[in-house]
């Protein structure tokens, strides 16, 4: 029934924005994603697109240029682009979440004035530089530093692992002030700033990877995100909802993976019947369908409950911590089903298996999911 | 200048086969089908879309888009997502598919255009669940206004617009004066087929219907969308045609094979009587 409670799409705004993204996804986005994961680069024609859609700005206020929408709206989003390019949609995640949200929510009026048309716009593509070679998990043992100097700070440091790098016009970068972390707005072209070449990496790669390296770049005072060493701050609050988003994402995966094998199952005979009909194929198919259908409700019960003021680091660790192993798994499945075919790349599978896998790491690894929901029960008990 | 859309909700056309016909062959069963915009309704809007602005500029409207439907209160849907792309208000006529017909459609329709007074009714060629094509026609007729229809390109001119339409051997090139009925065929929506005076000639759409930007879906809901009630535009609503039953067509029976091209053209002469 229309009236009754729909957890995916909570509002008519909801569902329009979902019903328009499955035809931009079909006619747009679906077409171009074989051919960027094999060059291995992002589609900023197609980042552009997407701005000109409004989805760069998803969370941002109507006010500012933004759509005004909530969690759940950037959580679908993410998961309707995984369906077809979770290349591309991790692109879209590092620009729309990573950089705009992150942006917005600690800049300044002269901040947005400088930089937020350009990035809601797709003009610039934007990332965040938080992981360091050394430092991935344990991200406040970061060892880039900030000084003071005349007119504003001098990074030195380098960050690693860093997706847009290598084709970002600017970036929210965190760096030790005062062994305090801090956040800055560094863009390409201020001196002492380069990316070297990308990163090659086993899935993903309709997005780049790469390195940011801050050989004494100087970054003007007016680049100072938020306060001095209140990074940690944007960081965590940021956090949440990238977690969310990359868990809509396995989402995505998942769901394509378990339709495409469910079509092959019904259509493919083996030993006189159609492969749904063995026992063996049943369990994968069936699991498949149970483990993505506990993800969707996860996915969208924690979504919910995410906003800019308020904090659910147990909610959006869970979702991504359950979530990415969801869409490695139903992945894996539909590549058994598949057989041979599967490890081949005409189903596409092999290309959303090698992207499922990126989701169990990046933005948290499930270790650090782990270690997060434990400490925080832990907390919940002993005050 | 100021469009009338008429749109029609249908069962989901990619899954046209999965429609039922109950043993008692009253209806049409569509349970269990997503329900969509009807594509050429969808072109018609986009068509509509492009004649009201300067395509460099699409968020500014030159004009008004009025979208208009029948069908019950889930109807609406269709209508915000019509707000959502850029018509400016929409209008609902309270009725359900069952209970109307496309003679009745176009009288109703009619009623619709002596209030708001349109330069065009721009409309889809046909539904594609009925594929009765016959809304446009009559809604012409009872208008008295000069009607093109499977319109494959609209250029606006000054007080009329040049209607391409798409014929065995070319295309035959009509000038309707306003105001006028179009309908429209699917290549309507190629970057090149529809261009409105504010737009240069040189400029060049992305092909397919435009997708409702996400800050246009926000505001769709602050959009005016009226109801009215069928028996206020017409005061004859009953419908011309009356259905008595439905049947399926016959299932398509396996094939042969031939031995040789000898029996193949036993076969095409004894059995097909093609030969």
């Amino acid at each position: 029934m229309s009236d009754a409670f729909d957890l995916e799409n909570p509002t008519e705004e909801h569902r329009l924005l979902r019903n328009t993204l499955r035809d931009f996804v079909r006619q747009v986005v679906e077409p171009q994603a074989d051919e960027h994961d094999r060059s291995g680069v992002m589609n900023k024609a197609l980042l552009k697109r997407v701005g000109d859609l409004g989805l760069l700005g998803v969370t941002i206020p109507a006010d500012d240029g933004g759509a005004g929408m909530d969690a759940v709206a950037a959580a679908l989003v993410h998961h309707e682009l995984s369906k077809s390019d979770p290349g591309f949609a991790l692109a879209y995640l590092a620009h729309a979440m990573l950089f705009v949200n992150n942006f917005y929510w600690a800049s300044n009026a002269d901040q947005r004035e400088r930089y937020l048309h350009k990035v809601l716009s797709g003009e610039w593509v934007g990332g965040m530089g938080m992981t360091e070679p050394g430092t991935g998990t344990d991200v406040l043992a970061m060892k880039t530093t900030a000084r003071r100097v005349d007119g504003g700070y001098v990074l030195r440091g380098h960050k690693a692992l860093i997706t847009n790098a290598p084709d970002g016009d600017v970036f929210i970068v965190y760096a030790r002030l005062d062994d305090q972390v801090t956040t800055f707005v560094v863009e390409r072209g201020f001196k002492g700033f380069s990316t070297p070449d990308k990163t090659r990496k086993m899935g993903m790669r309709a997005s780049m990877l790469g390195e940011l390296v801050f050989d004494d770049c100087f970054v003007p005072s007016a680049n100072l995100l938020g306060h001095e060493g209140k990074g940690v701050g944007n960081m965590m609050r940021n956090l949440e909802i990238e977690r969310l988003t990359l868990a809509a994402m396995s989402l995505g995966i998942a769901d394509r993976c378990l339709e495409v094998m469910v079509k092959y199952a019904v259509e493919r005979q083996s030993f006189g019947k159609p492969l749904v009909e063995h026992g063996q194929i049943q369990r994968y198919i069936a699991e498949s369908y149970a483990k993505t259908e506990a993800a969707r409700a996860l996915v969208y019960t924690v979504a919910r409950k995410v906003s800019p003021d308020t904090r659910n680091r147990l909610g959006t660790d869970a979702s991504k911590l359950f979530a990415a192993p969801v869409g490695k798994e139903v992945a894996d499945a539909a590549m058994q089903v598949l057989g041979g075919w599967g490890y081949c790349d005409e189903y596409k599978i092999e290309r959303f298996y090698r992207d499922a896998k990126l989701l169990e790491i990046g933005g948290g690894t499930l270790e650090s999911h782990q270690k997060n929901i434990t400490k925080e029960l832990a907390r919940l008990v002993s005050g | 200048m100021k469009i009338l859309v008429p749109l029609k909700r249908v069962a989901d056309p990619d899954n046209a086969n999965k429609v039922k016909i109950p043993a008692s062959g009253e209806k049409i069963d569509t349970t269990g089908l997503e329900p969509k915009p009807n594509p050429f309704d969808e072109y018609a809007l986009e068509a509509a879309l492009r004649l009201t602005e300067n395509g460099q500029t699409p968020k500014v409207r030159a004009g008004e888009v009025i979208v208009v439907t029948f069908g019950p209160k889930e109807c609406d849907t269709t209508l915000r997502a019509a707000l959502a792309t850029g018509a400016d208000r929409a209008i609902r006529v309270d009725t359900t598919d069952d209970k109307l017909d496309g003679d009745l459609v176009a009288r109703a329709l009619k009623a619709i255009v002596d209030r708001e007074k349109p330069d065009v009714v721009v409309m889809g060629k046909q539904a594609v669940d009925g594929d009765s094509n016959q809304v446009a026609q009559l809604l012409a007729e009872y208008l008295d206004w000069p009607q093109a229809t499977f319109a494959a390109t609209v250029h606006e001119e000054d007080g009329a617009l040049l209607v391409g339409r798409e014929v065995d051997g070319g295309v035959i090139t009509l000038r309707v004066k306003l105001p006028a009925v179009v309908s429209v065929d699917l290549r309507i929506v190629a970057p090149t087929s529809v261009y409105s005076t504010k737009t240069a000639r040189t400029f060049k759409y992305n092909d397919g219907v435009r997708f409702a930007a996400l800050p246009a879906i926000m505001a769709a809901k602050k959009k005016p969308l009226v109801e009215l009630k069928l028996a206020d535009l017409t005061a004859d609503v009953a419908p011309k045609i009356v259905y008595n039953a439905f049947q399926a067509p016959p299932a398509r029976k396996a094939g042969i094979k031939v031995k040789d091209v000898a029996d193949l053209v036993l076969h095409l002469k004894d059995e097909a009587k093609v030969l």
